[in-house]
């Protein structure tokens, strides 16, 4: 377990320095200051980060369309009251990370590699370095949607999202890297905003609460509602993520408070701005969805402007904007982590290219990756966009099991082990997301094959 | 990268040296009290033990795994069928 003493009692020598730990300590001394002299906020806001980060992340461009497109659908009932059930299971999950990263100052990847041996931990990145490349590209398309509103075409889309790449990794600062995105992801707000120009009726998003209409349509239909949008709160990469980044930002077990905080209003805000793209997808249910079927999503701004008005279709185009700008940052950061991880190099935002070749080759090569499927003529680009939740449901149950365990392992956390309440969530959490994804996934083979009708 | 920055005993051991330390050395001192000492990258890289997993739980792991990768090949074949 991770000591809570003080680094460097005097006398005692420290283990040779690093840039890594000079930058980290910069940081950490901020925070020190800030408790003694009790100002709370500063403390709060020295603090907050990663929760908030993984969470808005994961509001990323896919996961917007599929609340608006269930709101096109479907209209408010049940999915109201479903997305914030969602974004709780989420917090139980990434609450998990932000502690055992808090607390083994390790990220995932390197310590279910080292504590459960190689094969797994390979699995482990494998299953994100898939996940992550699918969902990349759809958060490429989701800026390219945003930006077809606006007269905009593919290549500006990837010279956009490249360079936000380039510049938040050219600071050599975990913090700096933070706080840009951090106040990028804040637009997500956007859609919040974009709900209030469809002028919903506050009455039946209050009435939707009780979980009714449940939606209707086929068995397959309804395993993939629930799959995709499973998959558009909690993912694989936030937890390679929020557990990495809680490391690198030099959290230690007196900061599981904050960082629950953190992790608290990141979820809450996600939810909110989650209902709000749900609510301005539900404007367009009275059209029968027009201007979304057939292009899966696409014609999303377009259909608002002709439901609600210019500025809602602005206000959400520029959203699909941000929720793929911000996505693209977070998750080349979790590959890059686990690709550090895993190869067993630095792998810091602290550290500079030159000592994390492979950190900094991973998040700008994953990106650059994605950025190039976008250009291909004829991708089935927006297929991709809407299986990307979908693989991200079936392959999360392996990475909720081995954070379930290192949360449990006495030996890495101490006293900070799950409470007996928070495994029994948590394996909820997982036969739930395990069952819905194994279903689809079943029901559509079975549906593909012919197999049954 | 090792920084050429001296050790925290080397400034404060009262025998070593009389001359105050350069202000940047001194700065870079402070700060690194503000570390814990596992926060270190010399800690860090040290992998942690291995857990001995039972028989059980390696079994259920693995029976998971392939699960869940015959799982994902079925959506991965659902997605190429639903684009002919």
């Amino acid at each position: 377990m991770a000591s809570t003493e003080a680094a460097a009692a005097p006398g005692l020598a420290l283990p040779p320095l690093t840039e890594e730990d000079l930058a980290r300590s910069h940081d950490r001394s901020r925070v020190h200051h800030a408790r003694r002299h009790r100002k709370r906020w500063y403390l709060l806001w020295l603090l907050v980060g990663p929760g908030i980060l993984a969470m808005l992340g994961e509001n990323d461009g896919p996961s917007m369309i599929a609340y608006a497109s269930d709101g096109a659908q479907y209209g408010l009932g049940f999915f109201v009251p479903f997305i914030p059930v969602l974004f709780a299971m989420a917090y139980i999950c990434q609450e998990m990370c932000m502690r055992v990263g808090a607390v083994t100052h390790r990220g995932y990847g390197e310590l279910v590699l080292q504590r459960y041996g190689r094969v797994w931990g390979w699995f482990g990145a494998g299953d994100l370095t898939l996940t992550n490349l699918v969902t990349l590209v759809a958060e490429f398309v989701s800026i390219r949607v945003g930006l077809a509103y606006f007269h905009l075409g593919s290549g500006v889309a990837v010279v956009l999202g490249l360079a936000l790449v380039a510049f938040t990794l050219s600071g050599g600062r975990y913090w700096r890297w933070e706080r840009i995105v951090l106040g990028l992801a804040l637009f997500n707000g956007l859609f919040l905003l974009a709900a209030i120009l469809v002028k919903p009726d506050v009455g039946g998003i209050v009435g939707a609460l009780d979980f009714t209409p449940f939606p209707g349509g086929s068995f397959n239909t309804l395993l993939l509602l629930l799959a995709s949008t499973i998959g558009a709160t909690v993912t694989p990469w936030m937890i390679f993520f929020q557990q990495s980044a809680s490391a690198d930002k030099g959290m230690t077990p007196s900061d599981v408070a904050h960082g629950r905080y953190d992790t608290a209003a990141g979820a809450v805000l996600a939810a909110i701005f989650g209902i709000g793209a749900l609510v301005a997808g539900a404007a367009l249910l009275t059209h029968n969805g027009s201007g979304i079927q057939g292009f899966a999503g696409a014609g999303f701004p377009e259909a608002l402007k002709r439901v609600a008005g210019g500025a809602a279709g602005t206000v959400f185009a520029l959203g699909l904007i941000e929720a793929g700008a911000v996505a693209i940052l977070t998750i080349s950061a979790s590959t890059a982590y686990a690709a550090g991880e895993c190869v067993g190099v630095s792998h810091s935002f602290n550290s500079s290219p030159g000592n994390a070749y492979v950190f900094y080759a991973a998040n700008a090569g994953v990106a650059l990756v994605a950025a190039v499927v976008i250009l291909i003529p004829g991708a089935p680009l927006l297929s991709i966009a809407l299986n990307a939740n979908v693989l991200a449901t079936v392959l999360l149950p392996v990475s909720l099991v081995f954070m379930v365990m290192l949360a449990n392992d006495e030996g890495l956390m101490g006293r900070w082990v799950n409470k007996r309440s928070t495994n029994a969530i948590g394996i909820a959490v997982i036969a739930f997301v395990g069952l819905c994804g194994a279903s689809y996934g079943i029901d559509s083979f079975l549906l593909s094959v012919h197999l049954i009708s | 990268m090792k920084a050429p920055a001296p050790t925290i005993k080397a400034h404060r051991d009262p025998l070593v040296g009389e001359t105050p330390p350069a202000p940047h050395e001194r700065f870079d001192d402070e700060m690194v009290m503000d570390l814990e000492r596992d926060q270190f990258v010399a800690e860090t890289s040290r992998p942690v033990a291995r857990a001995s997993l039972s028989a059980r739980a390696t079994s259920a792991l693995w029976a998971l795994r392939v699960f869940v990768v015959l799982v994902s090949l079925m959506v991965i074949y659902t997605f190429v069928h639903q684009l002919r």
